[in-house]
Order: structure tokens, then C-alpha cells, then sequence
């Protein structure tokens, strides 16, 4: 394998390495290819010490991964980690997807609720509002306006309440999946040492 | 030798040589590989990681030849680091060779 051989296979096998880090690494090792024949040493015989560039380039794949994970609290990165790990081929796809996308769903059908809970609320009160000036489209069904203001408030509060508490129960869940990533990660690592 | 442990060990080695003077990747690489049998290649993402997590800074300078260089210094972040997983090392390697002369003894 001469040089140009050895980096177009590391550059391949960079794929998911944001932009700017895969130049970074690339220019590494084109600089050792350069210091190398300096020093009079074969581009082949320089590749050959390097190693597979393929192994070489999961393993800055799972580094980039790692710290993806790590970094960012965001949903977006979590998520992509995620999905980019699956690509790696050590999640369990047959048993972590259909769990993961089960728990999502259920994550988003909560907020729909708490969502129409608050909406709920908030409609009574327009409705109290709205009545006297459309009387033809509103009706209140016969019940007193004191009541339904009681009422009206208790779901919007009740419906506040469980958006903070969604907000919180979504941000634990991706807390707990950032972390089963990272540790599916270090297991990968770890095979790949053995390798 | 088991690789795992090799890493573990890769990682003083680069502290240690680091601790020395500032070095350019090929440099770096050829004074670890002439000692330890190990893909040279594994070395720049281990450089890479340390760098991340603050134990080394780089910097480019110009080389008699042409082109210029990075080179690898160690922080003081690093040198702490160093000095904990040299520790660790001497510790490991004692009690390696005391279970070794225990085994003579006996």
C-alpha cells in the first residue's frame, strides 16, 4: 500500500467524523508519511508500520462518537449518536431499536397529553371570555361561570404541572440513553483492542 | 503481550517521552516503536485524545527541510497525569516482582 493508498482508505473510514477533525487527522498522518520519507523510508514501508487504516479509522470514529455523546446534552446529538453507533454494528439492532422507539413513542404521546391538558384549560378560560360576544358559537352549558373559572384553572395548572414534569422526565431520558451509548462505546472499544 | 495492557502502558510511555521536550509526531513515533513493538499508527489517536482532555498543547513550527511541523507539549495538567500513572506503574511492577520472589522462595 503506498501513501496515497493508505490515506484515501483512512478518509473512507472517517465517514461521520465531523469535517474540520477528519482534515486535522488526515494531516497527521500525511506529515508522518512526509517526515518519513525524509528520513528515506518507503511510503510502503512506512504504511505497513502505521497499521490498517481501517482500524485505525474506527477507532477515531468511536473517540468522535464518545464525544459527541458526552458533549452535548442536546437532543439532536443524542439522537445521532445514536443512530451513527448503530452503524458501528454493535447495538443489538433486533432488541435496542424496537425498546428505544417503544419508549419514544410513549415519551411522545405523555407530551400530547400534558399538551391537551393545558390547551384544555386554556380554552375553558376563552370560552368564559369569549361567551358574552358569541353567544350564537358558545355555549357554557348551563353551568356557572364561578364554577367553570374553578375548574378551568385547576386543569391549567394541572396541565402546567405535567409539562414541567415531561420536560424533566425527557431530559432524564436522554441523559440515560447518552449514557447506555457511551457504554455500549467502551465495549466496542475494548473488542476492537483485542482485534 | 495483551493488548489492552499495551495501551495502558502506550499512554505513560508518550507521557514520559513528552516530559523530556517538545517532539513532532514521526519523532515521537519512532522513539516509542524502537522500544515497544506496536502498529504506529495507534499513536496519533492516542496524541489526539490527550490532547482533548488537556494533557498536551500543539504548536506548528517550520523545519530545516520545508514544510513546517506539529508539535506535542505537555501541559502542566499532564505532567500531574504523569506523575499519578507513574505511580500507579511502579506500584504495579513491586508488587508484580514480589509475587515473582514469593514464587522462588517457595
Amino acid at each position: 500500500m503506498n501513501k496515497e493508498q493508505f490515506l484515501s482508505q483512512l478518509k473512507r473510514s472517517l465517514s461521520g467524523v465531523p469535517e474540520t477533525e477528519k482534515k486535522d487527522i488526515l494531516y497527521d498522518y500525511e506529515e508522518h508519511f512526509r517526515s518519513g520519507m525524509e528520513n528515506d523510508q518507503k511510503e510502503e514501508e512506512i504504511a505497513r508500520s502505521l497499521g490498517k487504516p481501517r482500524v485505525l479509522g474506527k477507532s477515531y470514529r468511536i473517540e468522535s462518537l464518545l464525544d459527541e455523546s458526552r458533549g452535548g446534552r442536546r437532543t439532536a446529538n443524542v439522537l445521532r449518536a445514536v443512530f451513527a453507533s448503530l452503524s458501528l454494528g454493535f447495538f443489538n439492532v433486533i432488541i435496542t431499536v424496537p425498546v428505544f422507539a417503544g419508549l419514544l413513542a410513549g415519551l411522545i404521546s405523555l407530551w400530547a397529553g400534558a399538551v391537551s391538558l393545558a390547551m384544555t384549560g386554556v380554552a375553558v378560560i376563552l370560552a368564559i371570555i369569549l361567551q358574552p360576544l358569541l353567544p350564537a358559537f358558545i355555549t357554557l352549558g348551563g353551568l356557572s361561570i364561578p364554577f367553570l373559572i374553578f375548574v378551568s384553572i385547576g386543569i391549567s395548572a394541572l396541565g402546567l404541572l405535567s409539562l414541567i414534569g415531561m420536560w424533566k422526565l425527557s431530559q432524564w431520558f436522554f441523559k440515560i440513553t447518552a449514557k447506555y451509548v457511551q457504554f455500549n462505546l467502551r465495549i466496542i472499544k475494548k473488542q476492537e483492542a483485542k482485534a | 503481550m495483551n493488548v489492552q495492557f499495551k495501551k495502558g502502558v502506550l499512554e505513560l510511555c508518550v507521557l514520559v517521552v513528552l516530559c523530556r521536550r517538545d517532539y513532532y509526531g514521526y519523532e515521537l513515533v519512532h522513539t516509542i516503536s524502537e522500544n515497544i513493538d506496536i502498529a504506529e499508527g495507534t499513536i496519533y489517536p492516542l496524541l489526539r485524545r490527550l490532547t482533548k482532555e488537556g494533557y498536551f498543547t500543539t504548536y506548528l513550527r517550520e523545519s530545516e527541510e520545508g514544510p513546517s511541523r506539529k508539535y506535542y507539549q505537555i501541559t502542566e495538567k499532564g505532567q500531574t497525569y504523569k506523575e499519578d500513572l507513574l505511580q500507579e506503574w511502579s506500584h504495579f511492577v513491586s508488587s508484580v516482582n514480589n509475587l515473582i520472589q514469593e514464587e522462588e522462595v517457595a
